[in-house]
């Protein structure tokens, strides 16, 4: 590809980043939950790389400084490092994620809402994410917090593995993410501890297993028209 | 006497079609049964019982026993303002103590909570 | 009770059935049962532009017991199957079922694990209205038919007869490609 500045000097940065993307490893091709070579939709050339694991180092710009240093104060304050709770600092694209460990993310999500130099009131929710080819991280639990009198987004994330599905509940601390726990239980198998009722809310109630799981097929039937008989589309054949 | 026969032949006819409608529509219907059908309707789930210790709440009879009291005392204004000038200071004292004695039953509601939704 | 199931043949059936058929066809209460963007549709047939009212229809029962007519209008997910099975069962006789829309026809584009692939599995249906979303021109053509088989039904010994007869000449039927026709008269 094209760079303009290279016969100048310094090589575009949009391009060292494109090329460097080529050396990650690919984790997956094709569509999602496709055993065979591919479908008729074009995604058979689909190729997902592997990031490496961002991480940031101090200092992270923007407001980002005063959020850590202000959550390291207060889990100080309760007994817990910076360092133990929190594992990583990713400070990307204008948007803050720590992920933190698991055990500790009642203890950060209590500090956050409760400093008031943090004062990270709205919850707007837990997503889950499921990583099939992350082993011993597979599942994901994502929290995306609005500090209000601050105008401050911040996002949480903890991961466990698919052998131990367990992540503390945070709905002590934000009573909002009771029906998104379940949620993400129903879809991704993620059990919370201490939820006062986890239990299936979109899927029926007796419903096997955890649809939005990447491994978990789309469940469609084959339709029949006019003599012809198509398949659903993750399993479809390659015309190639 | 006779303005009101065609009153009583309307009330009359009315109530015949009426049963007719419906005497009919049970006799000659179609009678599929089941078991759904006996179920009370909560929007087809299956109907949840109340827990035990809540009743029918008493403020809805409250609210419609008030109304009627009120909706009484104000039939009663309108006649007479109606026919105010020709009923001089007597009606006018008349209707204030008759305004006085529904004031009386209103202060009681008032004083006991009867106006409380909550 | 349940007279008209006893009646007996004859003229005089033809005619109770003419006037029965013309009573249920022309106040067919409506038991809307709109779920997704069929809804939109339906709602805009009973708008000002495409008239329900014009049918009788204008008075959509929220109640199933006072419905005639389901119109299922829109996608049923699997949670949603139950409660559209036991509002069919709590309509009372007679009772019709259009499907609109081809979510609730066949599953419509979501052939997936949470839509049901077509509310046939639940309920029977008389009509099948293809379209995502049928234009307000196609509902009324849907409604229009439902019509004419409310006002052709006939009653006691004649119905039984009928249900037998459309479902010899639905056997009959051959299948709709000529080289599929030729293994079934094998």
């Amino acid at each position: 590809m094209s760079e303009p500045g290279e016969g100048a000097g310094q090589p575009d940065a949009a391009a060292i980043a494109g090329r460097e993307r080529l050396t990650e490893p690919v984790v997956r091709t094709g569509l999602f939950g496709t055993h065979t070579t591919g479908d008729t939709s074009g995604y058979g050339g689909l190729q997902v790389r592997q990031p490496p694991p961002l991480s940031s180092e101090p200092p992270y710009g923007s407001y980002f400084d005063e959020v850590t240093d202000a959550l390291g104060g207060a889990l100080e304050a309760s007994g817990l490092s910076f360092g133990t709770a929190v594992e990583r600092v990713v400070a990307e694209n204008g948007e803050l994620t720590l992920h933190v460990r698991r055990e500790h993310i009642e203890s950060v999500c209590r500090s956050l809402r409760d400093d008031p130099a943090l004062a990270f009131e709205l919850c707007l929710g837990v997503s889950g994410v499921h990583y099939l080819t992350d082993p011993g991280r597979e599942l994901h639990a994502v929290y995306h917090l609005l500090s209000i009198t601050r105008n401050r987004r911040l996002r949480l994330e903890v991961s466990a593995p698919d052998a131990d599905p367990h992540i503390p509940s945070v709905t002590g601390v934000y009573p909002t993410c009771d029906w998104h726990e379940r949620e993400a239980w129903d879809f991704f198998g993620i059990i919370f501890d201490g939820h006062p009722a986890l239990t299936r809310i979109e899927m029926p109630d007796d419903w096997k297993g955890h649809p939005q799981r990447k491994d978990y097929p789309l469940g469609g039937i084959p339709v029949e028209y006019r003599g012809a008989t198509v398949p659903p589309p993750d399993e479809r054949r390659s015309y190639s | 006497m006779s303005y009101y026969v065609p009153v009583v032949v309307l009330g009359a006819l009315s109530a015949v079609f009426a049963i007719i409608s419906l005497v009919a529509g049970t006799v000659s219907g179609p009678k599929r049964w089941n078991r759904a059908k006996l179920e009370a309707y909560e929007c087809g789930i299956e109907p949840t019982r109340q827990p035990a210790g809540i009743r029918f709440p008493v403020k809805y009879y409250l609210t419609a026993m008030l109304f009627i009291v009120f909706d009484i005392e104000i039939i009663f204004l309108y006649p007479w303002a109606v026919a105010f000038d020709r009923l001089g200071v007597f009606g006018l004292v008349e209707m204030v103590t008759f305004v006085a004695t529904v004031l009386v039953a209103y202060v009681y509601v008032w004083r006991r909570g009867g106006l409380e939704w909550d | 009770m349940g007279i008209e199931e006893k009646l007996p043949s004859g003229v005089l059936l033809t005619t109770v059935e003419k006037l029965a058929g013309y009573a249920r066809r022309v106040s067919v209460w409506p038991a809307t049962f709109g779920l997704a963007c069929c809804a939109m549709e339906l709602m805009a047939t009973g708008g000002p532009r495409h008239d329900l009212a014009r049918f009788g229809m204008e008075r959509a029962s929220n109640t199933p017991r006072q419905a005639d007519l389901m119109i299922v209008a829109g996608r049923v997910s699997q949670k949603m199957a139950p409660v559209l099975r036991q509002i069919y069962d709590q309509m009372s006789e007679p009772k019709w079922v259009i499907s609109m829309g081809v979510c609730a026809s066949s599953g419509g584009m979501f052939n997936n694990y949470a839509i049901v692939q077509g509310v046939d599995h639940i309920v029977p249906v008389d009509i099948y209205l293809p379209g995502c979303p049928p234009r307000p021109e196609m509902l009324l053509d849907a409604i229009i038919k439902l019509h004419d088989k409310i006002q052709n039904s006939k009653l006691g010994a004649n119905r039984e007869r009928q249900i037998t007869e459309l479902e010899q000449a639905r056997l009959r039927r051959l299948p709709l490609l000529p080289h599929l026709r030729t293994e079934v008269e094998q």
